[in-house]
C-alpha cells in the first residue's frame, strides 16, 4: 500500500507539471484478484491506480502502440524487472527512445510490494546485472524438469500434443512486448509463408517461428503463457531458448540499451558446435 | 410426476446410445483444458465446472476444415469435395448458453448460402442440455433475454435434481424424443425435488444498449477508443465465443495440387479487413472492437432478429487484459442514448 500511495502521488506530480502525458499502470479488474491495464491521464484516473502482488502482466508492449511516442512526449509505466529489461530490448532494437519513458519500477515477494530505485531505464542496470548473476535455474519447474528428461521423440510427442490445442488466435503474439512487427510473417499472404490452418503443420510452423524470433529477446515475463486461452505452456519454450543463448553466447536479454541482438550479431568467440 | 434420468443409469444410457450408433460427447476436463469431447463412460463427464473453456461451436464449426482437394493438369483442374462428416452424435450436458449459441448461428449458416458442413452436423446431432445450477461472475445469460435453464437450441433439457441424483427430462424436439426412446426404459417416474437453478444477476439493460448502438451519432463516439484502449487485438474472445462464426478460405499446397480449407478468422485482426491496395477500413483496434459489439447487438439482430451473444461470458473470462462484452455493455447502458 505504501508503494501504491507513493506512486500515485508521483504520478500526480508528473501530470501536474506536464512531465508525462500518460502513465500506464494497473487498476482493479473484474474479480477480486484480477488487475487490468489502466491509462492514467487525470488525477481521477491516478486515484484508480492499484499496485499489489496481483499486478503481474508486463505492460511494456503498450509503449510500441503506433503513434503513442511519436509526439516525443514522455510516458510513465509501471514495470517489474522483466518489464524494464523489455524496455532495454525495445530501445536496443530502435523501437523507442528510452528517455521518453519514466519507469515506476516495482517487484514483489509474496504479497509484499517494493519500489525499485530509479526512473530511467539505465537507473536499473545494477539491478539487472544482479539478475544476470542468477540466471533462470535449470529445471526449477517440475514440468520443465520432465521435459528436460525426455528424449527427442518424447519431447516431439509432448509438444505435438500441446500444440494440437492451438487455435491460432495469436494471443501469445499480441500479449508479447517483443512482437511489435507492424506486419507479422503470418499476416503476410502474398505469398502465404505460414499456413493459417491450425492443423499440426500450421501449429508447429507458428510456434517454432515464434520461438526462434524470441531467442535472446524473451525476458520471461509470462505474458504469452497467461494469454494463451488453451493453456499451452509457452513459457517453457522461451525459457529453454533463453537458457540456450545464455549457455552458448553468454547472452542475457535486456541488460542494456546497447545490447546487440544475439541472432543479429557475431563474435569470433561464438560457439561453433552447430557448424558441421 | 415427472420423468427422471437417475445419475446411476447414465452409464447404461451411454452404452445404449453407443449401441444405437451414436457417438456420445459432453463436457470433459483434462489437466490443461476443458472442452466438449467424445466420451465412453459417465465418469468421463465434467459436470462440476461452470462451463467448458472451449465452446460447443468446435463440434460444428471446427477451427480448420478441408473443403476440397484440387489437382491442376495441363488442360483442366480436377476437384474433389470433402463431404461433411456423417457421424450421428449426442451431446450430453451442453450448457444452455452453448445450445442457444448454436440456434443463433443456425440463422446465419442456413441463410442465403446453406453451409452444408454446419447443417449436416446440426442435423446429425442431438443436443441434451443441462440447466445450470452454478454460475460465476462472468455469466451473463440473464442480461440477454436468456436464462440458466433456457431451452433454445436444445433437443432435450435436463433439470438437475438435488444432491446430484439425476435429472428431470424434458423432451423438446422430435430428434430429442427419438434419442430418448432408446433409453426410455431406463427413465423412471418420480417427484424428487429439483435443485434451484443458478442465480445470474442482470448486468445491464439490453434495450438501452441496443438503442445507443442503433443511434448513428454514436458510431464515432470517443467511447469506443476509451473502452478498447487496452485491447491487444488477439482473437481469443472471438475464437472462444460460441457464436462468432467468421472464417477465411485458404488454398494450401504447391503449384499443382492442394487442399482448400475453411479456417476460423477474427474481426480482431488487422488483416481481416485489409484491402489489396493496403487500405484498411478498420485501421484501429477500437474500430475492430466496435465492429464486434455492433455486429453482435445491432447488425446481426437487424438481419436475423436475434442477438449474436448467448451470454456465456467466455470473452470476459479469458481475456488477457480483462476486457469483454459485459464491461462494454455495462458502460454503454449508462451513456446518454
Amino acid at each position: 500500500m505504501i508503494t501504491q500511495e507513493k506512486y500515485r502521488t508521483r504520478v500526480k506530480e508528473l501530470l501536474a507539471s506536464n512531465s508525462v502525458k500518460m502513465v500506464i499502470g494497473y487498476k482493479q479488474g473484474s474479480t477480486a484478484d484480477r488487475r487490468r491495464p489502466l491509462f492514467v491521464r487525470s488525477f481521477e484516473e491516478a486515484d484508480e491506480l492499484v499496485l499489489d502482488s496481483n499486478c503481474i502482466g508486463n505492460l511494456a508492449g503498450y509503449l510500441v502502440t503506433e503513434g503513442l511516442l511519436s509526439d516525443e512526449k514522455r510516458v510513465g509505466i509501471f514495470l517489474r524487472p522483466e518489464g524494464i529489461r523489455s524496455i532495454n530490448i525495445l530501445a536496443a532494437e530502435s523501437q523507442l527512445n528510452p528517455e521518453q519513458i519514466i519507469i515506476f519500477g516495482f517487484d514483489t515477494s509474496g504479497r509484499e510490494v517494493k519500489a525499485l530505485q530509479g526512473e530511467q531505464a539505465e537507473d536499473f542496470s545494477g539491478l539487472i546485472d544482479s539478475l544476470k548473476e542468477k540466471p533462470p535455474e535449470k529445471s526449477s519447474d517440475a514440468l520443465l524438469y520432465r521435459i528436460d528428461q525426455m528424449n527427442t521423440e518424447e519431447r516431439f510427442a509432448f509438444w505435438k500434443d500441446e500444440f494440437s490445442r492451438c487455435i491460432k488466435c495469436y494471443a501469445c503474439r499480441q500479449a508479447c512486448p517483443m512482437c511489435y512487427c507492424r506486419r507479422c510473417i503470418v499476416d503476410s499472404n502474398q505469398p502465404q509463408w505460414i499456413n493459417t490452418s491450425s492443423h499440426t503443420l500450421g501449429n508447429f510452423e507458428w510456434n517454432i517461428v515464434r520461438a526462434f524470433h524470441l531467442a535472446g529477446r524473451c525476458v520471461g515475463c509470462g505474458n504469452c503463457d497467461r494469454a494463451c486461452p488453451v493453456n499451452i505452456p509457452l513459457r517453457f519454450i522461451n525459457a529453454r531458448m533463453a537458457q540456450e543463448v545464455f549457455e552458448s553466447f553468454d547472452h542475457y536479454a535486456g541488460t542494456s540499451q546497447t545490447q546487440e541482438p544475439v541472432l543479429a550479431s557475431f563474435n569470433k568467440d561464438d560457439s561453433e558446435t552447430f557448424i558441421l | 410426476m415427472t420423468r427422471i434420468l437417475f445419475s446411476d443409469k447414465l452409464d447404461n444410457c451411454i452404452a445404449r446410445w453407443r449401441a444405437a450408433g451414436l457417438t456420445v460427447f459432453g463436457p470433459v476436463k483434462t489437466d490443461t483444458l476443458s472442452s466438449y469431447a467424445a466420451i465412453e463412460h459417465a465418469s468421463d463427464f465434467d459436470f462440476e465446472s461452470v462451463l467448458p473453456d472451449r465452446s460447443i461451436k468446435d463440434l460444428f464449426f471446427p477451427q480448420t476444415e478441408p473443403m476440397l482437394r484440387y489437382t491442376i493438369k495441363k488442360r483442366a483442374i480436377d476437384t474433389e469435395d470433402f463431404a461433411p462428416p456423417n457421424d450421428k452424435r449426442i451431446i450430453f450436458g451442453a450448457r444452455p448458453c452453448d445450445a442457444s449459441g448454436l440456434a443463433i448461428d443456425d440463422s446465419l449458416f442456413g441463410w442465403d448460402y446453406k453451409d452444408e458442413y454446419w447443417i449436416q452436423r446440426r442435423n446429425e446431432s442431438v443436443i441434451v442440455s443441462i440447466a445450470c445450477t452454478k454460475a460465476d461472475d462472468f455469466c451473463l445469460c440473464s442480461s440477454l433475454n436468456l436464462a440458466p435453464d433456457s431451452s433454445t437450441g436444445s433437443d432435450v433439457l435436463l433439470r438437475p435434481l438435488e444432491n446430484n441424483k439425476g435429472w428431470v427430462v424434458e423432451e423438446l424436439t422430435d430428434r430429442g424424443h427419438e434419442a430418448f426412446l432408446a433409453i426410455a426404459e431406463l427413465l423412471q417416474d418420480g417427484s424428487d425435488p429439483i435443485a434451484p437453478i443458478a442465480a445470474v444477476p442482470e448486468k445491464f439493460d439490453l434495450d438501452t444498449c441496443v438503442a445507443w448502438l442503433q443511434n448513428h451519432d454514436n458510431f464515432e463516439s470517443k467511447f469506443w477508443k476509451e473502452i478498447s484502449m487496452r485491447c491487444i487485438g488477439c482473437g481469443s474472445c472471438t475464437y472462444l465465443c460460441p457464436t462468432c462464426h467468421c472464417f477465411d478460405i485458404q488454398d494450401e499446397g504447391d503449384t499443382y495440387s492442394g487442399i482448400r480449407r475453411k479456417n476460423w478468422d477474427s474481426c480482431s485482426f488487422a488483416l481481416f479487413t485489409m484491402h489489396t491496395s493496403g487500405h484498411n477500413p478498420r485501421a484501429t483496434q477500437s474500430a475492430r472492437w466496435r465492429q464486434r459489439i455492433m455486429h453482435k447487438f445491432n447488425y446481426f439482430p437487424g438481419k436475423f432478429n436475434v442477438n449474436s451473444c448467448s451470454g456465456c461470458g467466455r470473452c470476459s473470462r479469458q481475456c488477457p487484459v480483462d476486457m469483454g462484452i459485459t464491461e462494454t455493455l455495462q458502460k454503454i447502458s449508462t451513456l446518454q442514448p
